[in-house]
């Protein structure tokens, strides 16, 4: 009956990584820049998204009246609007109602009466096919009674092209972090198999099973992945809530993503990445300097 | 029972140092392993530890088959096996005790059987008094003699000692040598790699002589001269 005791393991682990304690700390430290990267990028690409469907500017166009436009001539003008091609619903908004919604949300316009109303109609108009919208955009200028359009699509265009080049830089980012953190990692458990080089051979020579003398440094692999895992978590839940506040102070137009009900997946995401970097870090210095 | 059959070793750079090897070692037998420096005696030794693996020919070690076995049967192949080199390999930061002790933890014996079993062999071995020890308190002698109680520990069927006594003083080796004829008597079979002639031809064993990768004698009762 054979019985192995795991506290010897992890055990060994500890110590090696305490023997070792600058590279542990290098370790540590390149793959917690690894993931507060993933992390930080992550929640700026999905705040990005969350503010471009809260502006609801992915397939619509604002169409403002004339000022002076009366109710007939509304009419027909939404009339001809939704007899377009390319259009797929209108939402027509008096100047009333408009007024109304900013004086909900500033306080400036409390006192402007309906008679001084500076605003003119608008319609909301949602469109089928995002590749003719510089063609509907000609259509809608020649309309009678159309004094001009917001061109969101635009906007809505730099702004995913913002959030492509911020992908980008993330994923090259990413790239050379994940290497330089599987190389110190690589390096780390060379060390710790290097300082217990005659052990190894000598439980060789006596029969210790493979599984038996890589397991320590396995688990070393895991312990550094983790750790790094839990205090990137802390380090992007204390950034991310900061630059929130300064955010929420700045400007009401940018809507922050309250993270809190994710705390669980992106805890659970850094130790899965953390802990899959540090295995396979393991495996390669194994591979590589332990020849049984 | 150790069967080789027309053996040949050749290292990848060429080298062809066991060129068609075939002996048999009954149970329980005692062989000395005699030759010049470069014969292929430590490559004899090699390939009973599964270390390195015939280029041709066969090699069978109770029930295993050397020349085919899979890598993740190697370790338990060497549990078969206790295996004294000439230069200890101690581990310098662990007493005599934990040395021995620390064969039989990595092959998962439980802490109980190792207190039992650990100054049984130590007694074996004449170091009951040293188990506290550190390698470099103790003399080449004893240090091998712990190597010794080492091999012991998982109770193996064959000993492999490769110059056993090549780091010790002459007095220490005749120690060493009776310690392995006491060891065959408790019945494991016993071969022991050796240079020095008067301890062959003083214990009247059986002696393999090996000249450039081919053996050139085997006798009961042989000499090495
Ligand atoms: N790993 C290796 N690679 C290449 N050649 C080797 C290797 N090991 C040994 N040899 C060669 O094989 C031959 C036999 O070597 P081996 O070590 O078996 O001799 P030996 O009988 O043990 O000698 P000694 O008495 O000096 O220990 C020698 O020519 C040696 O140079
Ligand atoms: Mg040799």
């Amino acid at each position: 009956m054979r019985r192995y005791n795991p506290f010897y393991f992890i055990l060994e682990a500890l110590k090696s990584l305490k023997r070792n304690g600058v590279m542990t700390f290098a370790s540590v430290a390149v793959l917690m820049s690894c993931l507060v990267v993933i992390g930080g990028f992550s929640l700026l690409v999905y705040n990005i998204d969350v503010n471009l469907e809260n502006f609801g500017v992915m397939n619509k166009i604002e169409v403002f009246s004339n000022f002076d436009a009366g109710a007939g001539e509304l009419e027909a003008l939404e009339r001809d609007i939704r007899a377009l091609d390319n259009v797929e619903e209108v939402t027509h908004t008096t100047k009333a109602e408009r007024l109304a919604a900013i004086k909900k949300d500033y306080d400036a316009y409390e006192d402007i009466t309906d008679e001084e109303n500076p605003l003119s109609d608008s319609f909301e108009v949602t469109y089928k096919d995002n590749k003719k919208v510089p063609e509907l955009e000609m259509q809608l200028k020649q309309l009678n009674g159309v004094r001009k359009l917001t061109n969101r699509y635009d906007l809505a265009k730099k702004i995913e092209n913002f959030k492509n080049t911020v992908m980008m830089i993330f994923l090259w980012f990413l790239i050379i972090l994940f290497v330089v953190s599987l190389f110190i990692i690589v390096n780390t458990i060379k060390l710790a198999l290097s300082s217990r080089k005659r052990e190894i051979e000598i439980m060789r020579y006596v029969g210790a099973s493979k599984w038996f003398i890589t397991l320590p440094f396995i688990i070393e692999g895991v312990l550094i992945g983790a750790v790094s895992a839990v205090i990137s978590f802390f380090i992007v839940k204390g950034a991310y809530s900061v630059v929130t506040r300064q955010m929420g102070d700045m400007t009401q137009v940018i809507t922050t993503v309250n993270i809190s009900p994710y705390n669980t997946l992106i805890l659970l995401g850094f130790l899965g990445i953390g802990i899959l970097t540090g295995i396979i870090g393991s495996l390669i210095s194994i591979a590589k300097h332990l020849n049984t | 029972m150790i069967d080789f059959k027309n053996v040949v070793k050749t290292y990848p750079n060429g080298t062809v140092a066991l060129k068609g090897i075939s002996l048999h070692i009954d149970d329980g037998e005692f062989v000395f392993i005699v030759g010049h420096s470069g014969a292929g005696k430590t490559t004899l030794t090699k390939l009973l530890l599964g270390e390195e693996k015939p280029t041709s020919g066969h090699l069978i070690v109770g029930d295993y088959d050397l020349s085919r076995i899979p890598g993740y049967r190697v370790p338990h192949y060497r549990r078969e096996l206790g295996v004294v080199f000439q230069d200890f390999r101690l581990l310098p930061n662990k007493t005599v005790f934990e040395n021995v002790a620390f064969a039989m933890r990595v092959v998962g014996t439980p802490a109980k059987k190792i207190r039992r079993r650990v100054p049984a062999i130590l007694n074996t071995v004449n170091l009951a008094d040293k188990n506290g020890s550190f390698p470099d308190e103790i003399s080449g002698g004893e240090q091998q003699r712990v190597a010794l109680a080492r091999a012991l520990a998982n109770n193996p069927k064959v000993i492999i000692a490769d110059e056993p006594t090549g780091n010790i003083d002459p007095q220490m080796s005749l120690e060493i040598m009776n310690l392995l004829m006491k060891i065959n008597k408790l019945g494991k079979t016993v071969i022991v790699v050796t240079h020095e002639r008067e301890l062959v031809n003083y214990y009247k064993q059986r002696v393999i002589m090996i000249k450039d990768g081919v053996i050139v004698e085997d006798k009961v009762g042989g000499t090495y001269e």
